[in-house]
């Protein structure tokens, strides 16, 4: 898979993300070093330990991360799950927030490891 | 690495971002990377002079951004050293926030590579420009008080040259003024003098002597006693040293001018109201002329004279308590009693080149301080510590030396303290202790030692205690010096200490 079947494959932009990094090898070294971040384990460690400022600070720094990559719907969703979160405790919203980043982690996961 | 090339410091505990950041910014910067707040404090302390701008994330384990900026603002680093606060926080009053503490910029994310970069520069090329003034000014000052320092040293040298004292006496005024006035300034607030003055009035009580070259040389070296209208004539010296400064034609209304004539009139008077010329009593004698007095007399005593020999320093006091020559102040007694053992050792290794780098620093502090025009320069404030650190550490290389820092809390031993205390080089207040293993205790009482002070003091503390030294518990005297930093509210904090330890045997 290219670099923009990638972004296509997951219905984001490579011309947004090339307008601010300019190379394609820079985007691509950034993708591989996404998979070594540990935001989203320890976001799920969070969860599972009930650490709900932990959890706050691992979905704002995924946040974070995935904006300057151009994954946009990673980006926004962990957006929802740091708002819920910002108050420092778990809301019954917050399991199915965490489903949905879940989901596009996994997503952009896959398409980063069949990526040439 | 090339040295001329700006340094910037990167704050943030995602890898991948450091990475985004570093890979814009190395072709032009040199960079530094920190995981978290501590990591950045720690790089910031060490390099304050040479780092020209952070950029630093928002939400980090352990300290976040916002706690760094605070402990910045708490340091003044925040005066000098620009911060690009970069974050995917849209929150509006934390934003806000980081502005209120200092952030030169706020850069969202995702954020536009060149967009970045120049933002960057600018800011650089901003506080560059800055920084060059700031140290031209400061450099221009530091030679004119060099030279006017010397200026004054060598007209009262001239004076004393010609009553047959050696130069010494007017050194020896200067220290034990200065001495007396810290002192005074640390038990009491009830005289209109504050620490800007400690400067001026010791460079004035330089002149304390001028009168005497209206005296004629018959009397003013006459070996034996004089008689009674000899002395007379000897007393006319305040009175014709204070009519001398009245006569110059400008700077009536300058501090060091109205001091220096307080000093020449009146340091003759008795705190009981019997001295001359005016009889004033108490404290309607001004307060430099009462301590320039204390410092004359006790010179006067401790060196040799065409009329007599020289007493110890133990004698000068004794007669001094008994009102043998004169009476004083009681509370100026108190002060004179708690800096005596320390000055005997400040007036046999007084430096002149030292004299006059310290009235520059008292200079360029009030300059750092003043409220309507402040300078900040991170970078001659690190030159007086690092003048007062070396005058201390210069007699004692090759020894036990430690250097504590406040924020961030942290020790750093010499290769020879780590070694015979069995400790590391460094440790952070905050490492774990069992880390240290047997010697862990060694760290405590070393802690404790360098807490135990907390009274603001510019001269160096003594203390005792007993450390294991190469595996043996062993008694061991402690010399401490502080170094005391002014906050913006206007309370002196300790920042940092710096110790030699010396084993008893």
């Amino acid at each position: 898979m290219s670099l923009s079947e990638f972004y296509s494959s997951l219905g984001e932009s490579l011309d947004e993300v090339l307008d601010r990094l300019r190379m394609e090898s820079r985007i691509m070294k950034y993708l591989r070093l996404f998979l070594e971040d540990p935001s989203f384990n320890e976001l799920k460690e969070a969860f599972e330990s009930k650490d709900a400022k932990t959890a706050f600070r691992a979905a704002h720094t995924l946040k974070g991360v995935a904006a300057n990559l151009g994954l946009n719907k990673l980006s926004n969703t962990s957006s929802d799950l740091t708002e819920d979160l910002r108050p420092g405790v778990f809301t019954d919203k917050s399991q199915a927030l965490l489903e949905k980043v879940e989901a596009d982690y996994i997503a952009a996961v896959e398409g980063i490891k069949q990526l040439e | 690495m090339d040295e001329t090339r700006p340094l910037i410091l990167i704050v943030d505990d995602v890898a991948l971002n450091r990475a985004l950041l570093s890979d814009v910014l190395c072709d032009k910067y040199n960079i530094l990377e920190a995981k978290n707040g501590n990591e950045a404090l720690l790089l910031l302390r060490e390099k304050t002079s040479e780092i020209s701008l952070v950029l630093l994330d928002m939400v980090m384990p352990q300290k976040d951004g916002m706690e760094v900026l605070s402990i910045m603002n708490k340091n003044g680093w925040i005066n000098e050293i620009p911060v690009i606060m970069i974050s995917v926080e849209t929150s509006h009053s934390l934003i806000e926030g980081a502005y209120s503490l200092g952030v030169t910029d706020f850069i969202g994310r995702p954020f536009d590579e060149m967009v970045l970069m120049n933002r960057v520069n600018n800011t650089i090329r901003l506080y560059a420009k800055q920084k060059q003034l700031s140290n031209l000014v400061l450099s221009q000052i530091y030679e004119k008080t060099r030279n006017n320092s010397m200026m004054v040293t060598m007209l009262s040298h001239i004076v004393e040259f010609r009553n047959g004292e050696s130069g010494l006496h007017v050194l020896h005024i200067n220290t034990i003024t200065e001495m007396l006035l810290r002192e005074l300034l640390c038990r009491s607030n009830k005289y209109a003098i504050n620490r800007d003055d400690i400067g001026i009035i010791s460079t004035a009580s330089s002149m304390h002597d001028i009168g005497k070259i209206t005296i004629p040389d018959a009397i003013l070296n006459k070996p034996g006693k004089l008689t009674p209208e000899e002395f007379n004539i000897i007393k006319g010296h305040s009175l014709n040293g204070a009519q001398m400064l009245n006569s110059v034609p400008f700077g009536k209304d300058e501090p060091l001018m109205k001091h220096a004539y307080e000093i020449c009139r009146w340091h003759h008077e008795r705190y009981d109201g019997r001295g001359y010329p005016d009889g004033l009593k108490g404290d309607e004698i001004p307060i430099a002329a009462q301590i320039v007095s204390i410092a004359d007399v006790y010179d006067a005593l401790t060196s040799e004279r065409c009329y007599k020999k020289a007493y110890t320093h133990e004698k000068a006091l004794e007669m001094i308590h008994n009102n043998e020559c004169g009476v004083f102040n009681p509370l100026l007694l108190e002060c004179l009693d708690a800096i005596s053992s320390r000055f005997v050792v400040s007036l046999q290794t007084f430096d002149w080149g030292k004299q006059a780098d310290k009235d520059f620093f008292y200079i360029a502090d009030s300059m750092m301080k003043d409220k309507a025009h402040p300078i900040y320069n991170q970078t001659f404030r690190q030159f007086i510590n690092e003048r007062k650190k070396s005058h201390f550490f210069e007699s004692m290389l090759d020894d036990l030396l430690f250097e504590y820092s406040y924020t961030p809390a942290v020790i750093r031993f010499s290769s020879m303290a780590s070694q015979k205390l069995g400790l590391p080089r460094t440790i952070s207040e905050k490492d774990d202790k069992l880390a240290l293993g047997a010697n862990a205790e060694n760290w405590e009482k070393i802690q404790s030692v360098v807490h135990q002070h907390p009274a603001l003091s510019n001269d160096p503390i003594q203390t005792e205690v007993t450390l294991t030294v190469d595996g043996k518990s062993t008694p061991c005297k402690v010399m401490l010096l502080q170094i005391w930093e002014n906050s913006p509210d206007k309370k002196s904090t300790l920042a940092s200490v710096y110790g030699h330890i010396d084993i008893l045997h």
